[in-house]
């Protein structure tokens, strides 16, 4: 390594409005960063809403390690390693699907859906001391759950699920609370998409969409109507919209689109009312709220637009989740939740706000996804390593709580992602 | 006009001409007022629901003009620079209902952008409403073969 600093310096790395690029292109970095934070921290694994029935099921990795989430037929949802107990094969290869045993095809053992092995091949084969009941799928070693979203952490100790989200909770709730119900539903199908570029690109930013979403804003202009503009007024991303960013600690930081649309309220109501039965989604979220929350909730939309470090974000109608594949190669699946309790054609406007802008084919994803390959290419220049990110640093302000608070599209974001990676990954490994 | 094989296939070839020049305007000229263009997602076909699943494109006419209108401007970069393709059309089977053309047919596209070619495939179902100088698409559903995978740039138009 040529680097001035020891690559395993990384507070150098990481200074308080700076960034050396090393940690967008050094692949000794993004291996500790599957040891520091992916093999460690609460990950999001997804959402129980994704697997309604017993036997449903998801096989995802959690930074490299292949895991399986399962609905068991005692209808608990379990986060499994996906890896059998004799010679480590995995023992579920596709997807999705339902399932109520996995079977490992290599030699015969057969799970059920709720851990325990079910059968062995040849048993006589075996002596006295083989219980079946000490080689059942290996849990991972911590899972929790908040509102539906399931979370795990492949390290035995370390910060509850709780103390990991801290006042980022309550931004899960704004995306559960869009419907009257507070309950969701996730098998409306996933966008999946993937990027030449390191995973830490899918930032929060508020800085780039006048230029990488020109296209977009310009289209929102010409006309709105069945795409995202129904739900903000004006430019969103203008330093005077009124709408924020925050850092809300452990790298979780959104963009606080909430004062924007609170003066948008009336537009977009009219655009629910415009639908079949829209009337009743709003009179549905007074009754559940009270008038003035299920105002607050509706102006919402169910659009937190927070990220959960390090790889759940709210963003739209998305559950998105991001796994990084290698130091420049990244995939991004996106999940719109569809909301319990309301009018379909409410589902269906969601659906399609989605697809206006994300996924493989929308206006926005690819653009997002063409700069963060351009960037890694940039990156590469490295005689001047350092990326600036000093925007709005001297407008930042504490509030009371810790939170950082900056204007929309301040980079209080991007510094306080890369203070929750720095946090983590200056940690002691154990 | 009167439906032959010949004039079917004059109609596709000629609209996969205009997909691979990336000749959008005139492209978008081929479709009725009324239309429908859809690529499902997740491996799923034309049975399923869009309005309960996720499609990777479900465009009604004003959805498709605005797609058109981003993809001309300036600051797609996701087409700065375009994609270069060329597409054969095969297998072509139609039969004419209730006075539209219904055909399947299969497509093979070669896409070449920034030293990276990708191969795509599917099967194309088409609705044609004769019209005197040939046809408009009332509806076009593309069957992706890869529609389950991670995709990262599907801006050019299939």
């Amino acid at each position: 390594m040529n680097a001035p600093h020891a690559l395993s310096d990384y507070a150098h790395l990481v200074q308080p409005d700076r960034v050396h690029s090393a940690i967008y292109t050094d692949p000794a970095i993004f291996e500790q960063e599957m040891a520091r934070i992916f093999h460690r921290t609460w990950l999001c694994v997804g959402h129980q809403a994704e697997l309604p029935n017993p036997g449903d099921f998801r096989a995802t990795t959690l930074g490299r390690q292949p895991v399986i989430m399962v609905r068991g037929e005692d209808g608990q949802v379990r986060v499994f390693m996906n890896r059998c107990r004799h010679r480590g094969m995995t023992v579920c290869e596709t997807e999705t699907g339902n399932a109520r045993f996995f079977t490992c095809w290599y030699h015969g053992w057969v799970y059920r859906n709720t851990g325990p092995l079910q059968d062995v091949p040849g048993p006589a084969g075996y002596g006295a001391d083989f219980h079946k009941e000490d080689f059942g799928l290996t849990l991972v070693p911590r899972q929790a759950s908040y509102r539906g979203f399931v979370f795990a952490s492949l390290a035995p100790t370390g910060p509850t699920l709780a103390e990991h989200l801290g006042p980022a909770a309550k931004y899960l709730d704004i995306y559960m609370d869009a419907s009257p119900v507070g309950d969701i539903d996730v098998t409306a199908g996933v966008h999946r998409t993937r990027y030449r570029g390191n995973w830490k690109f899918v930032g929060m930013d508020g800085y780039h969409p006048h230029y990488t979403h020109r296209s977009v804003l310009d289209a929102w202009r010409r006309r709105s109507g069945g795409n995202m503009a129904d739900t903000h007024h004006g430019d969103p991303f203008a330093d005077d919209s009124g709408n924020l960013t925050r850092d809300l600690g452990n790298g979780h930081v959104l963009l606080d689109f909430f004062p924007g649309r609170m003066g948008n309220l009336d537009r977009y109501l009219a655009t629910l009312r415009k639908l079949p039965q829209g009337e009743d989604y709003i009179q549905a979220m007074h009754s559940a709220h009270g008038e003035a929350r299920g105002n607050e909730l509706l102006a919402w939309a169910g659009d937190p637009h927070v990220g959960i470090y390090p790889n759940l974000q709210l963003i739209g109608v998305q559950i998105r989740l991001v796994r990084p594949l290698a130091v420049d190669d990244t995939e991004v699946l996106m999940f719109p939740g569809l909301l319990k309790g309301v009018p379909a054609s409410v589902n269906s406007l969601r659906l399609r706000q989605h697809e206006s802008f994300y996924g493989p084919a929308g206006a926005g994803s690819p653009d997002d996804a063409e700069l963060f390959e351009r960037n890694q290419e940039g990156l590469q220049a490295s005689v001047d390593p350092w990326l600036y990110l000093g925007r709005g640093l001297n407008r930042e302000r504490v509030e009371p709580d810790g939170t950082r608070v900056g204007l929309v599209g301040d980079e209080t974001t991007q510094r306080g992602q890369l203070r929750g990676w720095l946090e983590l990954m200056s940690e002691a490994l154990a | 006009m009167t439906i032959t094989r010949e004039a079917v296939e004059a109609f596709l070839f000629h609209e996969a001409d205009l997909l691979d020049d990336m000749d959008a305007e005139a492209w978008l000229a081929l479709w009725a007022p009324e239309c429908c263009y859809w690529v499902p997602c997740n491996g799923r076909d034309d049975s399923t629901d869009p309005q309960r699943q996720v499609s990777i494109i479900y465009d009604d006419r004003a959805r498709l003009e605005d797609r058109i209108y981003r993809l001309m401007s300036s600051a797609a970069h996701s087409q700065r620079p375009r994609s270069r393709m060329r597409r054969v059309v095969g297998n072509i089977r139609y039969e004419v209902r209730e006075g539209e053309v219904h055909t399947r047919s299969n497509f093979l596209l070669a896409e070449l952008r920034r030293g990276r070619q990708e191969i795509w495939s599917g099967v194309s179902q088409h609705r044609l409403l004769p019209a005197s100088d040939g046809f408009q698409i009332r509806a076009k559903t593309v069957l992706l073969t890869q529609s389950d995978e991670a995709i990262d740039n599907l801006t050019f138009l299939l």
